[in-house]
């Protein structure tokens, strides 16, 4: 069976091989490695994983986090699986994230919920689980910074 | 009449449009077009044609949009920073026009004095977002200095505008009847000749002139407040101090900007400058404005925002100049810029906000949205419909010397509105919001909190929380690394084989 997720992985891994930028390639291919393990898992492998994995720590939420596909101001994650408490709130995760990246607080960091929605940060991420996850188990959430803004010029 | 300058007119088939342009150049010999064939027999005018050719294939270059014409209907109200016109008359068109050309429109400029530590003497082609950015703070200066209802007395004509209720098709004007937006109330004395003085009166050409002395401490400040946003260094948020402020988010000039860093270093700039007192802006982090540290930033405390060196110093800094001194006795409360970036989706702009938007955009609090198209930066004022209205930064013009004391306005006000589909918005942007006093930043706080949460996606897009940040774990003493979250001998253990195991998974 096909995964039918359009922002698995596995995406991210495909738009930079097209992409024509060298420089960027590379660095894209290498952060994606951290991922490749998911590359050919598909839905039920994972289903079972987060099965086995709720059942030997029920208060944890398991959480994929991955860098938009065209981010390229915020460094790599080197990990991509998660497991959250679930008291915790957005904001709180978001800061344990930042730190992680050794981000300053002024560099924009968004975590969009199936890379589409920007998040509530009064949630808990067992409110976001109960909303947003995925049909395999994991909740999905993309991380991107802000686009910057200038004309191609010759 | 191929020009792609601003007042480029294209246009389209219909007698009463040829009318209208007879009326415009009857009536305004000193904007003739550029490039016409009248320009190139006056031997004056070459070298200022060669300018404008120059000028034109810059602003190609750069993307100013060569579109003819911008259409407008009547039917539907449009928003222009919390005012709706309806432009089904006169009198709509007219306020609307007061509007839109009273906005300050900062775009690209050559020519200026170098930037530190560049060659460049000029922003085009990269600063864009800087100069969405300047029109965003002076949006937000004019609501703080200026009266609410303040309107430019001597803005040009609305140009390369197609309002609906002047189409001959139209029910309430048909045949050629001429549009009084059209046609200059400047550069020739008389009115224009295609124009009875009954329509004049009607179309308001004859506008009141800046008599009185609210009118003139307006013009004043207007001229002020321009000045600051003047392109050489001393100009407390000319681009040549926001390049430098923005060295410490690792930006230099010729780089590219994002409406993150933008606010960011708008808070910088105000924070710096002694010539507007009483303004603080702030700039939300992870899409939360904490009401704490906003009223923090404001209240009355001089010891705060500005530093406590300038309070310790106070006496001795006021002895020296009048302008500071004025800030030290700082007992009323400051009003605020409020910045939210925001990003409102990932590749595209996720169409569940685009009402969230049209809402914030209808508050009278709002002060605009700095963001663009893909690669574009815009300043986004309203919108009709689903199109967004925008003043555009790409449009590259020679430096004006604001030292001057007569320096000419007319480059800093837009006469042409454009819109784009809400759909080709990028979803990265910086919402900005204006707050006069406490009382203003309780009202905006509910205000905004309702348009927010008007959208169908499950989240609004930003949130007001009690409290301060630190309350929340955001602004404590950083962690040295990442060891609380992980042992450190985990972090390293990268290996391919994990995966069966819970050891693929990072424990929070």
């Amino acid at each position: 069976m096909t995964n039918p997720r359009t922002r698995s992985p596995s995406n991210s891994g495909k738009v930079s091989v097209n992409n024509n930028n060298n420089l960027i390639c590379v660095y894209k291919l290498n952060r994606s490695i951290p991922s490749l393990s998911l590359l050919f898992q598909p839905t039920a492998t994972r289903k079972l994983e987060v099965d086995g994995i709720r059942s030997k720590f029920p208060n944890k939420i398991p959480v994929i986090i991955e860098s938009y596909q065209r981010e390229k101001y915020l460094p790599p994650l080197d990990k991509t699986k998660f497991l959250v408490p679930q008291e915790l709130t957005m904001t709180q995760f978001v800061t344990i994230i930042r730190n992680r990246m050794a981000l300053l607080p002024t560099q924009a960091f968004y975590l969009l919920i199936n890379n589409t929605g920007l998040s509530s940060m009064s949630l808990t991420m067992a409110q976001m689980y109960r909303d947003h996850q995925d049909d395999d188990g994991f909740l999905y959430m993309t991380y991107a910074s802000q686009e910057m803004f200038g004309s191609a010029s010759a | 009449m191929n020009s792609v300058s601003p007042s480029a007119v294209q246009y389209v088939g219909g007698a009463l449009q040829e009318e209208l342009l007879e009326g415009q150049r009857t009536g305004s010999p000193a904007r003739r077009l550029p490039g016409g064939p009248e320009a190139a027999t006056e031997p004056d005018e070459v070298d200022k044609l060669k300018a404008k050719l120059m000028s034109a294939w810059n602003n190609v270059k750069y993307g100013w949009s060569v579109k003819s014409k911008t259409f407008f209907n009547k039917t539907s109200p449009i928003t222009v920073l919390g005012q709706s016109y309806l432009l089904n008359s006169e009198d709509e068109v007219e306020r609307f026009h007061g509007a839109f050309v009273s906005r300050l429109w900062l775009t690209y400029r050559r020519e200026f004095p170098q930037l530190e530590g560049s060659s460049l003497t000029t922003d085009c082609g990269w600063g864009c977002m800087l100069r969405s950015g300047q029109m965003l703070l002076a949006q937000g200066l004019l609501v703080h200095l200026m009266p609410r209802d303040w309107v430019w007395l001597d803005a040009q004509q609305l140009e390369d505008v197609d309002f609906e209720v002047f189409r001959p098709r139209s029910p309430v004007r048909a045949g050629g009847v001429p549009i009084p937006s059209f046609g200059s109330p400047r550069g020739s004395g008389a009115p224009p000749k295609s124009l009875t003085g009954q329509q004049v009166a009607a179309g308001g050409v004859q506008r009141k002139r800046p008599g009185s002395a609210r009118d003139r401490q307006a013009e004043l400040h207007h001229r002020q407040l321009l000045s600051w946003f003047g392109d050489h260094p001393p100009a407390p948020f000319g681009v040549h101090l926001l390049v430098e402020l923005g060295k410490s988010s690792g930006k230099r000039a010729g780089d590219w900007y994002g409406p993150s860093v933008v606010a960011h270093i708008l808070r910088k700039a105000v924070c710096k400058t002694t010539e507007v007192n009483n303004l603080a802006v702030y700039v939300a982090q992870d899409c939360t404005v904490y009401k704490e540290d906003v009223l923090q930033l404001c209240e009355p405390s001089p010891s705060r925002d500005k530093g406590p060196q300038i309070s310790s110093n106070g006496p001795q800094i006021s002895s020296n100049g009048p302008q500071i001194s004025t800030i030290c006795p700082d007992t009323t409360w400051k009003s605020v810029i409020i910045l939210v970036p925001v990003r409102l989706g990932g590749e595209a702009l996720n169409p569940a906000y685009i009402e969230c938007v049209k809402r914030i955009l209808k508050l009278e609090c709002c002060i605009g949205i700095i963001g663009g198209k893909p690669k574009h930066s815009l300043y986004f004022v309203g919108f009709q419909d689903d199109q967004l209205l925008y003043l555009d930064p790409h449009y590259c013009q020679s430096v004006v010397d604001v030292t001057q004391a007569d320096f000419s306005l007319e480059s800093f006000h837009c006469s042409s509105p454009r819109k784009m589909p809400f759909s080709r918005m990028d979803p990265s942007c910086t919402i900005g919001f204006y707050a006069k006093n406490q009382k203003d930043f309780e009202s905006l706080c509910s205000a905004v909190s309702e348009a927010l949460s008007s959208s169908t996606e499950k989240y609004p897009i930003f949130t007001f929380m009690e409290g301060q940040g630190q309350d929340y774990g955001l602004e404590g003493p950083s962690p040295a690394g990442p060891t609380h979250i992980l042992p450190p001998g985990r972090l390293s253990s990268r290996s391919s084989s994990t995966r069966a195991s819970t050891d693929d998974f990072v424990f929070l």
